[in-house]
């Protein structure tokens, strides 16, 4: 699950991880167009250094290589596909070329999950929420987003709980056929749901004192500001991918 | 000034043929800090539900007779309403914690109030320097430990500044060391801010010198209500499964042979006291 | 019966939860592990039934190395419950529950039929043969957990945080239940801060921190010794808080029940009214 890993928040102190999200996410965004855009080798190796730079700044490397290796079957995977497709449709004359346009394909990929890997993990969650309330998302779809991820390793705890105390009643978890091991799921999975009803009845319960629901006009602690870095930051990237938008419109 | 006022109270869950709570009638003065025992499954819950609205407005069931906090029909105000003056802490600290921040968990009931962001930061300040977990500020929730995170519920709902609050069981999931504490945070409220407070607990050896009431339910019932001296020395309530102070069946033994403890002594304080009081008064 | 030797564990995560753990536990004992949350004691109870295995050192579980045998096959031997009962419960009815194990370990018809009714009835959950586990109360919760490890014979019982969310009453039954396990001769370890709890049990207590064990002897000696607990934030029993705010006086510190603080406060007041007489 390596790739995961690329997309969870590790809190940091950098430059980029002070970048307002709506930037950040435009930054991702603009990355993703040219990604699209471009088939041309050069471009597409560009665009990678460029991320590796910005991971570099915000001192994310290793995990940001982490969801690249992650990405790498899928890559393959997506590398097979157009090679078998390109053969049989016969779309592309040599050999070559066929495996030159699934390498790209395959790449395309990889830099696509990349560029938003730097943006989970320079973002708190928090920030996230932020950005959906600012675009005027309700809320409540805004609050489902944050108890997923703040739930999420609480239930991953439990399911080992309740792996442990089943095991040690002689249920051996990774013994016998698929269709035994199928079967021994459901020692976990009652459980599991049963603790997860009672826990939603909890959470709700606390949300009715917490005044859940009671105006539309919510308000909110933090608030997102554009500061000139933000600004800044959004100069220089939408200059740069208009000069790419240019060079490719008139120049190629 | 009253604060809450119940009269008889029944109330069945739906789905249920056995009443939770029947027949309750109860005043509480404002500033008052009632300590609530029962065993499990005694109806304890049930009636800290009722005086929060929890029921008859999230919990359905069959309700008769009246209960007004704060001057007001429980019955007849929505929840939010009656939260901002009736705050409640409930047992598990994880399931009550929303947020992936301390500061924002404090400040959620207030920002689903509409509140003002200035006065949010002011009522999270206060909430977290009351509590004392202002070093928790910007951590997560999630990598505290449990009695970390039940204070920072009990901030949450401080924040709230509610007139009356109630803690069902907010000490049972933690370690004797963190209920302590959370005990003691309780104990502060209610002297530094004069908020009445209803706590329903089995560890008695943690509040028995600090409360005012100490109110005994059995099977849905009150069956014994008054000052914490009276309920501990009438009778031995471990048949109830009310616990009593060690200290208390101490002095019992103790009086047994001797008569040394005129006072029910409710802390090894006072314990201490008693057995020097003794002493000195033999020497005159 | 079970023996720790220079046990080390670290998670996965790096944690180290063990650190150099030596101890041995022998038949019939009755065991107390006590610490802080995070002190070790649940990575201890995962060790008995080898649901985690020593990173260095060797754990030996009547006689036998845990790190050749299954999870089931040691369960056989150590049966372990945990805190949270409701983990195990997935089948209709309670009756169903304890069978379950049984079958699972390979008893055979008419066995498992006799081992549901002893265990149901020494834990005092016959009545509830038909019903829901999800019904039953809290502390019947906890007991048919007890019931579903019983049921197959461990000559080890081994129990993580049994108090927990429990009142006094069913702490009360939960006391007696584990004397009683301990009386027909098993092994009983349970891991707990429940200082009162331990107070009443008096067992032999166990005492860690930071994944080191840092005291071993009787309750008595143990809960008793201010300066040892604190180290360890865990707090005196109440009785012995009392007596050694009396030591002054000539009180014996060192009692954690409450019959033996009457009887020995009743025997030192007389001897010092007595002195003053003479």
């Amino acid at each position: 699950m390596s790739i995961l890993e690329g997309l969870k928040f590790y809190a940091g102190d950098t430059a980029i991880h002070k970048l307002d999200p709506r930037v950040k996410f435009l930054v991702s965004m603009l990355m993703l167009l040219m990604v699209v855009m471009y088939t041309e080798a050069w471009i597409l190796v560009t665009l990678m250094v460029v991320q590796a730079a910005m991971a570099y700044a915000a001192k994310v490397v290793r995990r940001w290589l982490k969801t690249i290796k992650g990405s790498i079957p899928l890559a393959v995977l997506v590398f097979g596909l157009n090679a078998i497709f390109f053969i049989t449709t016969g779309t592309h004359a040599t050999l070559q070329e066929v495996l030159y346009h699934s390498a790209t394909l395959a790449y395309r990929l990889v830099l696509f999950l990349s560029s938003f890997s730097i943006f989970f993990l320079t973002t708190t969650p928090e920030e996230i929420g932020l950005t959906l309330t600012s675009w005027r998302i309700p809320y409540p779809y805004t609050f489902a987003f944050i108890s997923a991820i703040r739930f999420t390793p609480i239930i991953a705890q439990e399911l080992r709980d309740i792996m442990d105390a089943q095991r040690s009643r002689g249920i051996e978890l990774d013994k016998g056929g698929p269709l035994q091991r199928a079967k021994k799921l459901v020692p976990i999975l009652v459980p599991l749901l049963a603790n997860a009803l009672r826990r939603a009845y909890e959470l709700a319960e606390a949300m009715e004192v917490k005044c859940f629901g009671a105006t539309k006009n919510r308000t909110s602690l933090r608030e997102l500001k554009m500061r000139s870095r933000d600004y800044a930051a959004l100069l220089v990237s939408l200059t740069l991918f208009s000069l790419a938008m240019y060079s490719r419109l008139f120049l190629l | 000034m009253e604060i809450v006022r119940v009269e008889g109270l029944t109330f069945t869950y739906s789905g249920s043929e056995v009443p939770a709570v029947k027949d309750i009638n109860l005043t509480m003065k404002e500033g008052e800090f009632v300590l609530l025992l029962g065993p499990s499954g005694c109806g304890k819950s049930t009636l800290c539900r009722c005086l929060n609205g929890l029921i008859p407005h999230f919990y359905a069931g069959k309700m008769d007779g009246k209960v007004v906090v704060a001057g007001m029909d429980v019955t007849k105000t929505p929840t939010y309403v009656l939260s901002q003056h009736v705050g409640m802490v409930f047992q598990i600290p994880e399931n009550q914690l929303f947020s992936l921040t301390v500061e924002n968990d404090v400040a959620f009931a207030l920002e689903n109030l509409g509140i003002p962001r200035d006065e949010i930061k002011r009522r999270v300040d206060f909430a977290l320097r009351a509590v004392g977990i202002e070093e928790l500020r910007g951590r997560s929730p999630f990598e505290l430990s449990g009695g970390q995170q039940q204070k920072v519920a009990i901030a949450s709902i401080l924040a709230l500044m509610p007139k009356l609050m109630l803690f069902d069981e907010p000490t049972s999931s933690l370690d004797p060391v963190s209920a302590k504490s959370v005990v003691d945070i309780i104990s502060s409220i209610r002297k530094e801010f004069g908020t009445s407070i209803i706590v329903a607990e089995h560890r008695v050896e943690l509040l028995a010198d600090k409360v005012d009431r100490v109110i005994v339910m059995q099977e849905g019932s009150i069956i014994k209500d008054g000052k914490p001296k009276e309920v501990f020395v009438s009778e031995e309530f471990t048949p109830y499964g009310v616990p009593v102070p060690k200290v208390v069946s101490m002095a019992k033994g103790v009086n047994r042979h001797l008569r040394v403890f005129n006072d029910m002594p409710l802390s090894p304080e006072e314990f201490e006291q008693g057995i020097r009081g003794f002493l000195y008064d033999k020497v005159r | 019966m079970i023996k720790f030797d220079s046990v080390t564990y670290v998670y996965p995560t790096g944690a180290r939860a063990l650190s150099d753990v030596s101890v041995e536990v022998g038949k019939g004992e009755l065991v107390a592990l006590m610490g802080e949350n995070g002190a070790g004691k649940t990575t201890f109870i995962k060790h008995l039934n080898g649901l985690l295995k020593p990173t260095s050192g060797r754990v030996y579980v009547d006689g036998k190395d845990t790190r050749t045998l299954s999870v089931a096959q040691l369960s056989r031997i150590v049966g372990v419950v945990f805190q949270n009962a409701e983990d195990m419960f997935f089948l209709p009815t309670v009756e169903e529950e304890v069978a379950f194990s049984l079958r699972n370990l390979g008893f055979s018809e008419d066995v498992v039929q006799k081992r549901i009714d002893w265990a149901l009835k020494f834990m005092e959950l016959e009545v509830y043969k038909k019903r829901s586990p999800f019904l039953l109360s809290g502390g019947e919760k906890k007991r048919l957990a007890l019931a579903i490890i019983l049921a197959w014979n461990p000559q080890v019982i081994a129990m993580d945080e049994p108090t927990v969310g429990q009142d006094s009453m069913q702490k009360e039954k939960l006391k007696e239940m584990i004397k009683q396990l301990s009386l027909q001769g098993r092994t009983v370890i349970i891991s707990t801060h429940d200082v009162e709890f331990v107070a009443e049990l008096r067992p032999r207590v166990i005492l860690m921190s930071r994944g080191k064990i840092v005291a071993d002897g009787d309750a008595d000696t143990i809960l008793t010794d201010g300066e040892l607990l604190r180290s360890c934030s865990i707090l005196m029993p109440q009785v012995a808080a009392t007596m050694s705010r009396l030591t002054d006086l000539g009180f014996n510190a060192k009692v954690i029940s409450v019959e033996e603080a009457v009887r020995s406060i009743v025997k030192r007041l007389m001897e010092i009214e007595h002195t003053r007489r003479a």
